[in-house]
């Protein structure tokens, strides 16, 4: 069978799992947990990182020698000009020059701001960076972040952290029908249910930090997560059933009767 | 079983109100995580995400602060730093005021006075301060003790009201405890209790088997180094998202600390001093003249899910209580923590199920 891989921005990919590297309570957790979640890709806020010398940072010494590919975020930024900045930062350090671009404007729910999330990634795309921006789950801007040169679209199944798993499947769907990029649901998932049925609706990956991290155990969760998303992905190739309204049985006597 | 700050906290708390303790530990008392501590007491720069249970155990515990440090110096006779000196959580980014007001908005409806301090009313307040520094958020509340002199005044104080300690016992191991309590150590004596009280830190996981339950406690090790500063030169406790900076009564500014996956391993390592002096430079320029004249490191007890082991043992019907896994925050749970257990022997409280000790346990 032909191996099931992705690709972003002409670099294969096997695992369909973006794990971001905050909130585990400790260094040997997130270590266990990265390493079961099975992850090629990483995500971290720049702001928290230590740019001057990212091979001594606090968080990113924790993975150093294995071969990640990083995908930092502007997260915290809240203009397009400062998401742009960010990015130019993180690339000059040589960290990587995949970039989610993160744009919120209000910190109690720290939605993303469509219109410059959209201006942001034109603008880093021209840069020549390989840009994946985190946006709401609207299918015209999803389409519009496309057009604009976009490696791959995140729209949110709801807001960072909740953990509400995906508020609006209808949209996720109809992105993913009209997309030519690789979507990946980032934010707002919370359990392996709402992972599988991400999977189930046809998107390319997805990105969690939260769940794996407050779970109370973060590795057997990042595990679990890990198999959601091959199941689901299996689910989605494999072709659900459609839903009927009356039984029909599935131990079919006809066949059997000898005639 | 512990003489760290958590088993002299119980200890201390335990013999006030009546019982009579032991303090059994394997080394000296204070030897790990409590000497090394930098001591610091800040609820609110440990706990940027949100009030979660840990968060409102740090809280009580600094609440609880002030009346327990006057309790151990006056039984101990012995003083000990206590400043409160406020604490500065400093960003580089434009982009971390959205996080810091965040941060700001949440722990103001928790007793914190909190404001995000920019440009010139910041460098008044931490005048040695980079300039580069964008932003900090300034809790007042936040406050430090010198944990050296804290953990040998317990452990005085201790001694004072009758707890009996025995260091130096090698290896203890827990011989019974579903119908009495039996501590045997590596010498060959053998201590009887009532009860027990598990503050072993980062070799509570070693019970795993003798209580047959999990105990996901795994040992970070912190390197922490020191400047000699004649002139205080850094006003509060800088925290950034790297580690943090602060200057002790003793002329000293400590500097901390690496989160080390090394095992039991304590030694000190060139790069994780390094590591601490690069961004110690950024912080505070002066520093990058400076040598620090003291290194040292110490095992962290970090959980699985980050909260403590706190409370009862079911399966023993509470004749074993643990208090373990405090990870970055024992010296300021050492309060809060010897109240809770105090007060669950006493028969006045249950500990909250967040804690549970066998909560891993399927």
């Amino acid at each position: 069978m032909k191996k099931d891989v992705w690709h972003i921005g002409g670099h294969e990919l096997t695992s369909r799992f973006f794990i971001g590297t905050g909130l585990f309570p400790s260094p040997y957790v997130q270590k266990e947990a990265i390493r079961e979640s099975g992850a090629e890709v990483l995500t971290f806020a720049i702001r928290r990182i230590n740019l001057a010398s990212t091979e001594d940072d606090s968080i990113l010494q924790h993975v150093e020698g294995e071969s990640f590919q990083y995908l930092p975020n502007t997260s915290g930024a809240s203009t397009a000009e400062e998401a742009v900045r960010i990015a130019r930062l993180a690339r000059a350090s040589g960290l990587s020059d995949w970039i989610k671009v993160e744009i919120s404007a209000n910190e109690r729910t720290l939605l993303p701001d469509p219109l410059e999330t959209l201006k942001a990634t034109e603008i880093l795309v021209k840069e020549g960076f390989t840009v994946l921006p985190y946006t709401s789950d609207d299918p015209i801007l999803c389409k519009r972040l496309e057009e604009a040169g976009a490696a791959a679209v995140m729209p949110g199944a709801a807001p960072i952290g909740t953990g509400l798993g995906i508020l609006n499947p209808y949209n996720i769907s109809l992105i993913v029908e009209e997309a030519k990029v690789p979507i990946i649901v980032d934010a707002g998932l919370g359990s392996v249910s709402d992972v599988a049925q991400a999977m189930e609706l046809g998107v390319s990956g997805v990105l969690m930090n939260t769940p794996v991290a407050k779970a109370k155990d973060p590795v057997g969760m990042a595990r679990a997560m890990r198999l959601a998303i091959e199941a689901g992905r299996l689910s989605y190739l494999s072709g659900r059933i459609s839903k009927k309204r009356y039984a029909s049985a599935s131990s079919g006597h006809e066949q059997f009767i000898v005639k | 079983m512990g003489g760290g700050v958590v088993g002299l906290s119980c200890a201390f708390e335990l013999q006030k109100r009546g019982h009579q303790v032991t303090v059994l530990e394997i080394g000296r008392c204070g030897g790990q995580a409590s000497g090394a501590a930098a001591g610091m007491l800040a609820p609110y720069s440990e706990n940027v995400e949100g009030p979660d249970d840990f968060f409102h155990l740090c809280k009580e515990s600094l609440r609880l602060y002030p009346a327990w440090r006057n309790e151990v110096r006056r039984i101990s006779g012995r003083a000990f730093e206590y400043t409160e000196s406020g604490s500065l959580y400093i960003a580089y980014h434009e982009a971390d005021r959205l996080a810091l007001e965040g941060r700001r908005l949440w722990q103001n409806e928790h007793a914190s006075s909190g404001i995000v301090l920019e440009g010139d009313a910041l460098f008044r307040q931490e005048p040695m301060l980079s300039r580069d520094v964008k932003a900090a958020l300034y809790t007042p509340e936040e406050s430090h003790v010198y944990a050296p002199d804290y953990v040998l005044a317990l452990e005085h104080a201790c001694r004072l009201i009758g707890v009996q300690i025995f260091e130096q016992l090698g290896k203890v191991t827990v011989a019974e405890w579903r119908n009495d309590i039996v501590v045997a150590s590596q010498d060959g004596q053998s201590f009887t209790g009532d009860r027990l009280v598990v503050c072993n830190g980062a070799w509570a996981q070693e019970l795993e088997e003798a209580f047959d339950i999990r105990i996901p406690v795994y040992p970070i090790r912190g390197q922490i180094c020191a400047y000699e500063a004649e002139v205080k030169p850094v006003q509060h406790m800088v925290f950034c998202n790297q580690g943090y900076l602060v200057a002790k009564e003793n002329g000293t500014l400590v500097c901390g600390a690496s989160e080390d996956v090394a095992g039991f391993d304590t030694s000190v390592t060139e790069r994780g001093i390094e590591r601490l002096r690069k961004w110690n430079k950024q912080a505070f320029p002066f520093l990058a003249e400076q040598e620090p004249f003291h290194r040292w490191a110490g095992l962290r007890p970090s959980t699985q899910d980050g909260f403590p082991l706190l409370g009862p043992l079911k399966q023993s019907a509470g004749r074993v209580v643990m208090a373990a896994g405090h990870y970055r925050n024992g010296i300021l749970l050492s309060p809060v923590t010897a109240q809770v257990v105090a007060d669950y022997i006493d028969g006045g409280g249950s500990p909250l199920s967040a804690f549970a000790p066998e909560r891993f346990t399927h």
